[in-house]
């Protein structure tokens, strides 16, 4: 798993990159957590580049959105597409999350 | 054939993940196919070692892949108290955000992702198999 970090205005845009599993999934909340610990930050979640993810990185991902709830923050999720998408379907997540096509549009979502 | 014993420790997750990584590659499995049993060892293991071994932290778990007739199959054996984990209770899919749980998912996911699993207690060894068919 790769993470990347970039700032566009008060939104924190994270790519992962690779696999997310029982093995990399904390390394992914611990990126979140800090990133939603923050004031007045909204974080976007770039999915474009996961090769897949198991129920372990679901976890990680359910409770950065109960996190963003909790403290008014938006967590957006994108480009969540093929094996990804699939994934999310047959867990029931796609309605869970705020999940939009790009990465401008999760960025004008969230800012 | 590539047989794997790995102790039930944070870590070796990954070089499970590894070793799939290059059986697959060995023996030009579609990325989707060695996608969806990298999942499904993922669950099984994580939850073997969550339930099975709550007593012994050392204790081994003994992995074996194989490709033949168009079949990937993983059988994963250990030496556990006996823990049926397609027995774990499907998942509430419906509930909302603050309310919803990922127990469960992991199972369901194991289930919908590879096209045969079952469970057998054999003396006193857990023996689960995995199979996911090759050509759709």
């Amino acid at each position: 798993m790769d993470l990347r970090e970039e700032k566009v205005g008060t939104v924190t845009v994270v790519e992962v990159a690779g696999r997310v599993d029982s093995t990399t999934a904390p390394a992914l909340g611990d990126r979140l957590t800090a990133n939603l610990e923050a004031p007045k930050v909204h974080v976007v979640l770039d999915l474009g580049r996961l090769d897949y993810i198991s129920s372990a990185g679901f976890r990680i991902l359910l409770l950065a959105a109960k996190r963003a709830d909790e403290a008014g923050s938006r967590f957006v999720l994108c480009s969540v597409a093929g094996k990804v998408r699939q994934l999310f379907d047959l867990g029931g997540f796609l309605d869970l999350f705020t999940i939009v096509g790009s990465r401008d549009e999760a960025i004008a979502v969230a800012g | 054939m590539l047989a794997i014993s790995i102790a039930n420790r944070a870590g070796e997750l990954a070089r499970v993940a590894d070793l799939l990584d290059r059986f697959g590659a060995e023996h030009g499995l579609d990325s989707e196919v060695v996608a969806d049993m990298q999942i499904a060892l993922d669950e099984v293991l994580t939850n073997i070692g969550k339930y099975a071994h709550a007593d012994n932290a050392a204790q081994q778990i003994d992995i074996c892949l194989t490709v033949r007739e168009n079949v990937l199959e993983a059988v994963i054996e250990d030496g556990g108290a006996p823990f049926d984990p397609l027995q774990v209770a499907s998942p509430d899919l419906g509930a909302p955000l603050q309310q919803r749980r990922v127990g469960g998912i992991g199972i369901h996911f194991v289930r919908n992702l590879l096209d045969e699993v079952s469970y057998e207690r054999t003396g006193d060894r857990n023996r689960l198999v995995l199979r996911k068919h090759l050509t759709k």
